[in-house]
Order: structure tokens, then sequence, then C-alpha cells
């Protein structure tokens, strides 16, 4: 049966939509006069599908043919479902056409693997090829690189492309053999740091890579899954690790039954909160957890930090460094920015924090302001997680709750 | 006592003119004569160059950069009444430079948060633009947004669309940002006429359809999170949300 156009982008970006490792931000403005596409630095969203997920660039596979049998993959060999492919052509040809009616920032490829790594890379660079030398495009793409593709590929992929990335899948070795006999951590890492040794041999900033892990389909605690991303981001190879709660598609010995098994949202969401603490607030794996610990359901994870260790607290708003203000819960960077500025002309008590649309549902516990800190509730632990919980600040609404993938403010 | 202007710019500086040199006291600046009774003096002032350009300068020699452009922002902002805060941010800018990042002062505090307001609304609409395809290769996209963001919009797009022919049409203000070979400017548009698509433009909105219905995770469903991301207001002129 041939397939219309149609038929196979469904396909293809069914197949794709499992990876959440999408997003066009982190590139610097490249324009070039007359040239088509432009990246901008803080990422765009075009729109947001009916799970409530930025779609920013056209995220498909060039095929959803595979020689491989991973476990936990819809595109497994082993499944029986309709398999396509795109060409080079004509999924460049879609490209541009997106992107100039402004549905997308680019172009997020990856591919299963036909025949083998190098014919996979080799098809995914002739479409780039084609978008950048062809078409003069200047628009953000993103490349899977192919593990065991070889290193001549990886290099011409890096250096047609704003971010390249390979998924970990899995958060230890163990559950690697597990379920994808054919990958071990070195496979899937080895094409990234290619492409950062190459890419720091330019002149120009390094490139950008980024990661994805998948969660609950194992049984690796949060502690160990932070650690590995915690050393990731301090050896510089990554600038983003994601996380995907596993949704179950296929039936297998050492996998949770589809039919019984829902993703596992919050833990996933708790897990994106983690990250931005390591990422942006300062914070180090083993502060947030330890050893084997899980991030509490109840609380978010600087909540729960300043919990354990309500002796830092209270903090002085008036007094205490930017440092230390992001660590006060309910206080994200930008509250701790306008307290700093503001500060310069008055003391600030509760009521300015107000005026300044700082919430002190959570916060007022943990802070002094001037003369005003919360009188009813004395400063121990156990009283104010109950304060915390009745006052439900905690209660996550399901609806809502994973934004924070995206602004990540605590 | 309450000022009435006519709603630019330079009406808005002749005011200012005004309330320094004839020491008025203003209560509020509206644009238009308030059909209910007044019981408060009331004063029009009539916008005079000669006067706008003075206040002009004085602005151009006493703010940053940066303070001017806010400036500039606020006034796009042109569905609120921004004007008595605007006035207050100018005068203590005259006064004393410093205390203009005094976010305690509620008038400071309200421009730095409109200003923000106005900001995410442009980038918002960096990605809900919708272009459409001409029959003459032109690109043509409607817009209807609570402030008045074509000028962002316009640079914007000129940046990626390289030697496309554009123009982005703000239906409810009645502008356009037009863009061709020769020129480059915002027109105002007295009307227009449904223009004609290109062959190809049914189809690639298919295709657009199709893909993002593909992209969503049944598993994941959460209409309510998509809205607060796209609120209904946006969807207008977003092909991918008609029925
Ligand atoms: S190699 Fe990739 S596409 Fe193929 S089965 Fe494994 S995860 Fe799926």
């Amino acid at each position: 049966m041939k397939l219309t156009i149609e038929d196979k982008l469904s396909l293809l970006a069914s197949s794709a939509k499992y990876d959440v490792s999408c997003s066009s931000s982190g590139s610097e403005n490249n324009y070039k006069t007359g040239e088509l596409g432009c990246t901008h630095n803080s990422g765009i969203c075009h729109s947001f599908t009916s799970d409530g997920r930025c779609i920013s660039l056209l995220k498909v596979l060039l095929s959803n043919i595979c020689i491989y049998d991973c476990a936990y993959c819809i595109n497994r060999v082993s499944n029986d479902i309709p398999r396509t492919a795109f060409s080079p052509r004509e999924l460049a040809d879609l490209t541009i056409n997106f992107y100039k009616r402004n549905y997308i920032e680019g172009l997020f490829l990856s591919s299963g693997i036909i025949k083998n790594e190098d014919y996979t890379m080799q098809l995914l660079l002739q479409t780039l090829r084609i978008l950048r030398h062809e078409y003069r495009f200047n628009g953000y793409i993103h490349v899977k690189l192919i593990p065991g593709a070889s290193k001549e590929l990886i290099e011409e992929a890096t250096l047609l492309a704003h971010r390249v990335s390979s998924n970990i899948e899995l958060p230890s070795s163990k559950s690697l053999a597990l379920l994808a006999p054919d990958k071990t951590k070195e496979k899937l890492l080895s094409p990234l740091k290619y492409a950062r040794d190459i890419s720091l041999q330019q002149s120009t900033k390094p490139i950008s890579m980024s990661t994805q892990m998948i969660i609950g389909a194992t049984s690796e605690s949060d502690f160990e899954i932070l650690k590995l991303s915690s050393s990731l981001y301090q050896k510089a190879l990554l600038k983003r690790v994601y996380y995907s709660a596993y949704i179950a598609v296929n039936n297998h010995k050492h996998l949770p039954v589809p039919e019984l098994s829902k993703p596992p949202l919050l833990r996933e969401h708790r897990l994106y909160q983690a990250d931005w603490l390591l990422r942006f607030y300062g914070f180090s794996y083993d502060e947030i957890l330890s050893e084997n610990q899980n991030l509490d359901i109840q609380f978010d994870p600087k909540t729960f930090w300043a919990l354990s260790n309500m002796h830092l607290f209270p903090i002085d708003v008036n007094h205490a460094p930017k440092e230390i203000l992001v660590r006060i819960p309910g206080i994200g960077i930008r509250g701790a920015l306008k307290i700093l500025q503001a500060r310069r002309f008055k003391q600030l008590h509760f009521e300015d924090l107000l005026k300044l649309k700082i919430s002190l549902k959570k916060a007022r516990y943990f802070i002094v302001a001037g003369k005003d800190f919360y009188r009813t509730t004395s400063l121990y632990t156990e009283k104010i997680k109950l304060a915390l919980i009745h006052q439900g600040s905690n209660i996550i609404q399901p609806s809502l709750f994973d934004r924070s993938i995206y602004t990540g403010e605590l | 006592m309450i000022l009435l202007y006519d709603g630019s710019f330079e009406g808005f500086l002749s005011l200012v003119y005004e309330v320094y040199y004839e020491k008025l006291q203003v209560s509020s600046i509206v644009k238009q004569m308030p059909d209910t009774l007044l019981f408060e003096r009331f004063h029009e002032v009539f916008t005079d160059e000669a006067k706008a350009r003075k206040v002009l300068e004085g602005i151009e020699k006493h703010f940053s950069k940066e303070q001017q452009r806010t400036m500039c922002h606020i006034f796009l902002c042109d569905t609120r009444s921004h004007e008595m805060a605007l006035l207050e941010y100018i005068r203590i800018g005259f006064k004393n430079p410093q205390e203009l990042r005094n976010i305690t002062n509620a008038s400071l505090f309200y421009i730095q948060n409109l200003e923000k307001e106005l900001l995410s609304l442009v980038h918002k609409m960096y990605g809900f633009t919708r272009f459409e395809e001409l029959e003459d290769g032109t690109l043509y996209a409607k817009i209807e947004t609570k402030f008045n963001i074509v000028p962002f919009l316009g640079e914007h797009f000129c940046k990626r669309l390289g030697n496309i022919p554009f123009i982005i049409h703000d239906i409810k203000r009645s502008l356009a940002f037009v863009k061709n070979d020769d020129i480059r400017e915002i027109r105002s548009i007295a009307s227009f006429e449904t223009p004609n698509y290109s062959e190809e433009e049914s189809q690639f909105k298919a295709l657009w359809k199709s893909f993002f219905k593909a992209a969503a995770i049944e598993s994941r469903y959460n209409p309510k999170l998509q809205k607060s991301w796209v609120p209904l207001l946006y969807r207008t002129y977003m092909s991918e949300f008609e029925a």
C-alpha cells in the first residue's frame, strides 16, 4: 500500500512523540540577511498539544523501521505495526513549508535504525544538507546521533545542527542490559563525547547537547537518577536532561503491564523540580536526597529540603544574599530578584512583599521581614508540615502541575 | 483636574508639557470625554508639536536608552489606562533617575509589570502568529492582540523570512506591517478584501493539523493545561484549533 505524505507524517510524528527532549532554546541569534530562518535564544512555543506540551519543532522520525528490539519502544522490530519512511527531500520540503508559515522553530529529527547505523545516519545527514546548503535554512535543527554511527558522520551532524542528543533511556547499565540488550551506557554516551570534542575544536561556542531518561520502567531510585544527571551536568557534557514518565506500550516480562500502569506523572514532575534545583538554584544532588531515597510526593523538593534543615531558618529577607533567598520555599528566582531590587529603597515587611506580588503562603514560615515573622506557627518542622498540609498549598492540581517543566519555579 | 488628550504619543508629551509649565494638579487622564456628570474641573490638551518636541528633548537628556524604551513600550499597551503611572514615571525620572528602580512605589511597580506583560505577549505571539501563503507567494498573517505589538512582530519576522514578502495585519487596530523588496513599514489599512491563497496552502494546513493531532499523547490528555498555555483568545487564527 502506498501511503500519502499525510499518512506518513501522522505515523512518524506519532512514533516520535514520546521523546520529550524538544526545546528550541539556547541558541544565539544567527540572523543572515536574505536567508531563511533565525533562531531565538529563549525558545519559542508555536502551539500546545491536547496533553499540554509545547510544540516548538517538527518532531518526527525519518523512519520507524528498526532492526533493534528495545523492550520499551513502540518501534521495536518484534512489534507488528505499519512501517514507513520519509525521503530526505520530502522531509526537507515539509520543514521549509512549516517554517514559512510559522508553525515551527525548526526540525527535531530522529530515526529507527534502517539496515545499519551508518546508513541511517547518512539519511539524516542528507536531510540536513538539503536544508542547510540547498535551502540555506538557518532555523533550529536538533538531530539525534545514532549510537554506533561512525565518527565522520557524527562530526558532520555536529557541524550542521544546533543541538545533538543521544538518549540514555534507562538510568543504569543493569536496566539497559535487561531491556535494551543492544545498547550499553558507553555506546549511548560515546556519540555525545565525540560531538563535544569536535565542537570544542571549533572556535565557536560548543554545541548544546541533551539526553532523555525513561522514568518508572525500571527500579532505580530518584537518588540514582539525580546523581547521574548531576554528573552529566558537571562534566559539562549536557545542557539538559529530560525525564519521561514511562508510558507502557508493549508487553514484556521486565516491564509494567500496559493495561495496569499509568505514567508516573507526579514523579516526573518532582524530578523536573529537583533538576531545576540542580541547574539554577545551586543545590547538589546529595542535599536534595540521601542514598536510595525517592523524592517526596507531598512536598516539593525545596520545601522538603527546608523542612529537614530548619536550623538554617528563618532567613532574613532584608539581608540574605541571592543564593540564600532562592532557597526559601515559595520564593523563586524572580521573587528573589524583586526582593533584591526593592530592599535597596526600604526595609521590607510582609506587606511590602505582598505588594510586590510575592506569595507568602509557603514562604512565611521560613522568613523574617523587618519586625514581621509568622507568629502562629513556631519554627518546628512538624508544626510547619501540618500547617502546610492544612492550607493545601502542596496538594498539586493535576491539571496544572507539569507547567514547571518549563518554568520550574518553586 | 481631569485631562483629556487625543491618545497619541505626541498628545501625551504635550500633556506632560502643560502639567509642568502650568503646574496642573492631575487626578486622571482620559482619551475620551466621559459621558457621566463631572464634578471636577476638566481640561482638554491639544496636541502641539513644538511642546511635544521640547518634552521629548528633555526625556532624551535625562533618561537612559533603556528607560526611554520602557516608555515607548508602555505606550503600546493601548488598551490599559497607563497614563497616570507614566506621568508619575516621568516626574520621578526628572527629579531623580536612581529612584526609577524603586518598585515599592506603586506606579513604578505597575510600569515594570505592564512592560513585562507586553513583552510576554510579544513572546507568545512570536510563536502563535500564523502565516498563510497567497497566490503571489506573499505570506499573510492576521492577528488580534490586546496590545499593539505589530512593530515587534514586524522586526522579528524580517529576520526570519529572508527575502519572502510578508504582511502582518492587526485587524482590530487596522494596521499592517508590510515588507517586500521595496518597502518595510507599518501602514494603516482602511479596508481589505479576502485575498486568494496559493494552491498549496490548504494542503499544508491539513498536514499541520495531522501533525498537531499525532504529536499528542492520549494517556497524558490534559486540555486544562493546554488552555492555560493557549487561552481561547489566542486561537482565532491558529488553524490547528479549528473544529
Ligand atoms: S533502537 Fe530506537 S527505535 Fe529501535 S527499538 Fe530501540 S529505541 Fe526503538
